[in-house]
């Protein structure tokens, strides 16, 4: 008999969870992370094309990356054809490239998905298409999950946000990929589930009888709602699902924007368009490793022998240039994850170049992330609006995924339907969890 | 973008807010004002380091440091200032491997190793001076070399200014060189290779008692100014053995007369003084050598019997009274039996032996292991390792 396993594949996390009728039982595909039944969307291929995930990607990365040396070769890229009134001239284009570059890290490989304008990137002589990147990530957690349990897996149900985009074209594109993706990492049989549904379905099991339940899946990459009739699995109805491309990730990014810049010279830098456009690339996970060319380094250094913020610049020139934008990345994500139980937090990166500090408070963030509230209130009553039922008649709302924690969204919950129906289940495996279970229907 | 003040006010705000964030957030900056103030402390310190000049006079001797490690490399290298535009990748100069034979007495043997001959020579007349046996040092001959003094005292040598000896003859010690000649009351403990100074972290001295003494290589000009590093050893009757170049992460090891053998991480040695082993009254250093997980260890007694260790099997040693493992069980030692040599050798090096008649020998040191033994005209005096990776030979 074939063997059929939920995953989840998160923006942030993934998982795999298998269901065997009674019980679900999540694996433990990445045994050096705290929770071992969680894996980071995280990928890391090296410049001889070995892949890592995972933690064991963060922290090949960190080993081979952080502080390394460079160094810039000039190398052919193509030619360009230059057209004028009366003449025609062929012109060849070099780019300097890091030769001693041992490999790339790949984050927010579901985001990218989505994501019209992104088809791909290039690592080192090879080009890997958005396919290429799920379809590598995929092969590597399911032969990490086939090891676990002994077996072959063949068949995988797997999850999806209600919408990958506002666009329907998009959206089914998106899926299609995934499913592409999915067959090339060897999975015969794919199917989809939508995420909160897979959520319910977990939460199904702690149920004693019928109730509507809204489901709150506010994960990494996208917020997903559904409002279903729940507890009785010959009569589970789905009355209505919505979504949208709000979630942590966007958090961290307004974060960055309004409290990071000044630490590498926002609002002290002026008159400096190519410092300028390193500065706002702080926020862009994909933008900003592009950023470490030689010339840049060059203006950048330049500006610091001019005494312009030099300290800040200095800075700058560290996160691009030694690495350390993953790194800074994730302790203000760290950060703000601590402001969902404490009052106030810090965020500091230390390195050579650089001694960021900032005392966040959840006041601070609560009001960062204000205009963000308004829209998620506006697409859940949307959608309870879509369902036909009224607010009283929902029975519980339950939380799932790493941003459904932050008090402010908790507390908007609780306004809207009363503290009391609003219901924990484990951020990171409910959705693994329903996967698996649906997976076995 | 929010100045200092907005940021004091949003924190004040959190804390009205959620009068529990007040003690989270007084913590968290009371620990960066402790941080910061740590911080100025450095900062003042260095300020007045610059203030005072310190700093620039630190950096002046790092310069002339660096500017005598890269005048010892185009000396190594045979570049001059008219060809230092770009640094040959191959030495230019040739250079050939050279053995020096050399005694207590200052005295120095030069010989040019050829691919041929086996019996290198004989030296005539008293073999021991000074109660010290002649030690044999193999070494490119664009090498330079340092030669320590029982005093502490130090001098340099070009190797390619030392006359040659023809190979083959038999050579008396008057036709030795005598480069620097040894003043009233010291004598000469060893010859160090040199040039690799500015690759190395340290100088390693070795007293006859077992005393070590690393000084950073940071260091030598000042020792070469002064033609002084010091005798590195504790007590006044022991004297310095040996020195070496050595980097953070080696090994160290050295070997008795009695057949102790110890081993321990250059990093982990202080900069002062200190005894690194306990030998019996009777007992002192013959070799000492840095080890290489490739490489083997080799000991050879007076009688010309070989013992092969591999280096790992050498117990690494953190504490300063430890006594060594014993590699000579007590009823050989109350045979007699005793070290003469040790070394850290590949299978493939060459191995040259100094017996008690002066006859000086090549053997190849994975023959020496197999065998187990030497056949020597008399007691082994002295032995020395010919690397086979080591510059070529001269033409036969």
């Amino acid at each position: 008999m074939s063997l059929k396993v939920g995953i989840d594949f998160g923006t942030s996390n993934s998982g795999v969870a298998v269901y065997d009728g009674q019980r679900v039982q999540l694996l433990p595909v990445d045994p050096k992370n705290v929770l071992p039944e969680v894996i980071k969307t995280v990928l890391y291929i090296t410049k001889d094309y070995r892949t890592y995930l995972g933690q064991e990607a963060v922290e090949t990365y960190y080993r081979d990356n952080v502080n390394r040396q460079r160094r810039y070769v000039k190398q052919w890229a193509g030619e360009i054809d230059v057209y004028g009134a009366d003449m025609h001239y062929v012109r060849d284009i070099f780019v300097y490239v890091d030769e001693l570059k041992p490999g790339r890290l790949l984050q927010y490989l579901k985001t990218a998905l989505r994501k019209d304008n992104y088809q791909g990137t290039q690592i080192f002589e090879r080009y890997f298409t958005v396919g290429d990147l799920a379809q590598t990530y995929l092969s590597l957690l399911k032969k990490r999950a086939e090891d676990v349990l002994g077996e072959t897996i063949d068949a995988v149900t797997l999850g999806r946000p209600v919408k990958f985009s506002e666009h329907p074209e998009q959206d089914h594109k998106a899926q299609e990929t995934l499913r592409q993706a999915a067959h090339e990492a060897g999975f015969k049989e794919v199917d989809f589930e939508l995420e909160p549904i897979a959520a319910a379905l977990d939460y199904e099991q702690s149920m004693t009888k019928p109730q509507n339940v809204v489901i709150f899946d506010f994960g990494g990459g996208t917020l997903d709602i559904a409002v279903m009739r729940l507890g009785d699995s010959k009569n589970r109805k789905v009355y209505a699902s919505g979504g949208v491309d709000i979630a942590g990730s966007d958090f961290d990014r307004t974060i960055i924007e309004k409290r990071m810049l000044s630490h590498f010279g926002y609002g002290k830098v002026k008159h400096h368009p190519e410092i300028m456009d390193m500065i706002h690339a702080i926020p862009d996970w994909m933008a900003l490793p592009e950023m470490g060319t030689p010339i840049n380094r060059n203006i950048l250094e330049k500006a610091i022998q001019a005494k312009v913020v030099p300290v800040r610049l200095k800075a700058l020139e560290g996160l691009i240039y030694n690495d350390l934008a993953f790194t800074f990345y994730n302790r203000v994500e760290a950060g703000k994850i601590a402001l969902s139980s404490d009052g106030a937090t810090i965020i500091s990166l230390e390195d050579k170049d650089i001694s960021l500090w900032e005392l966040y408070t959840r006041a601070q963030f609560e009001s960062d992330i204000q205009h963000y509230l308004v829209d998620v209130e506006k697409v859940l009553l949307d959608t309870i609006a879509k369902s036909g039922l009224d607010v009283e008649e929902i029975d519980a709302v339950v939380k799932t995924g790493g941003s459904s924690n932050i008090p402010l969204f908790t507390g908007m919950l609780a306004k809207i339907f009363g503290a009391e129906k609003v219901k924990e289940s484990n951020a990171f495996s409910s959705v693994v969890a329903g996967l698996a279970i649906k997976a076995r229907m | 973008m929010s100045s200092f003040t907005d940021k004091i006010d949003e924190w004040m705000k959190e804390a009205e807010e959620r009068p529990e964030s007040a003690l989270t957030i007084v913590r968290l900056i009371a620990r960066r004002l402790r941080e910061l103030s740590e911080r100025d402390e450095e900062l003042l310190a260095e300020n007045i380091a610059l203030q005072n000049g310190t700093r620039v006079e630190e950096y002046q001797k790092r310069i002339t440091h660096l500017e005598y490690q890269l005048d010892l490399i185009k000396r190594r290298f045979g570049v001059d200032e008219g060809t230092l535009v770009e640094l040959p990748t191959q030495p230019v100069e040739s250079s050939t491997v050279n053995l020096l034979v050399y005694n207590a007495q200052g005295r120095i043997f030069r010989l040019e190793l050829n691919q041929e001959v086996k019996v290198l020579g004989r030296i005539t007349g008293d073999m021991i001076t000074d109660h010290e046996p002649p030690r044999i040092l193999t070494l490119p001959s664009n090498e330079e070399v340092l030669l320590l003094y029982t005093s502490g005292r130090v001098s340099t040598y070009k190797v390619n200014d030392i006359p040659l000896i023809e190979l083959g003859g038999a050579w008396e010690w008057s036709q030795a060189a005598l480069p620097d000649e040894p003043r009233a009351g010291e004598l000469l403990a060893c010859i160090a290779p040199f040039s690799h100074l500015p690759l190395s972290d340290f100088f390693l001295q070795i007293s006859r008692r077992g005393c070590v003494k690393k000084t950073m290589t940071s260091m030598a000009q000042s020792i070469l100014g002064n033609h002084y590093i010091g005798k590195g050893a504790l007590q006044k009757s022991d004297q310095p053995f040996d020195l070496m170049l050595s980097h953070k992460k080696d090994r160290s090891t050295f070997v008795t007369y009695e057949g102790k053998v110890i081993a321990f991480d250059v990093d982990d040695l202080s900069y002062a003084t200190e005894e690194r082993i306990r030998l019996t009254a009777t007992d002192y250093v013959i070799a000492s050598f840095t080890t290489r997980a490739d490489e083997s260890l080799l000991f050879v007694t007076q009688t010309g019997k070989v013992i092969h260790r591999e280096s790992k099997s050498i117990e690494l040693s953190k504490s300063s009274t430890a006594k060594g493992q014993a590699l000579i069980p007590p009823s050989r030692l109350e045979q007699g039996v005793r070290f003469m040599g040790a070394a850290s050798v590949k299978d493939s090096d060459s191995v040259v032996v100094l017996d008690a008649t002066g006859r000086l020998k090549l053997y190849e040191a994975g023959s020496m292991t197999g065998a187990g033994s030497i056949e020597a005209d008399g007691l082994i005096l002295s032995i020395g390792i010919i690397p086979a990776d080591s510059a070529k030979r001269g033409a036969s």
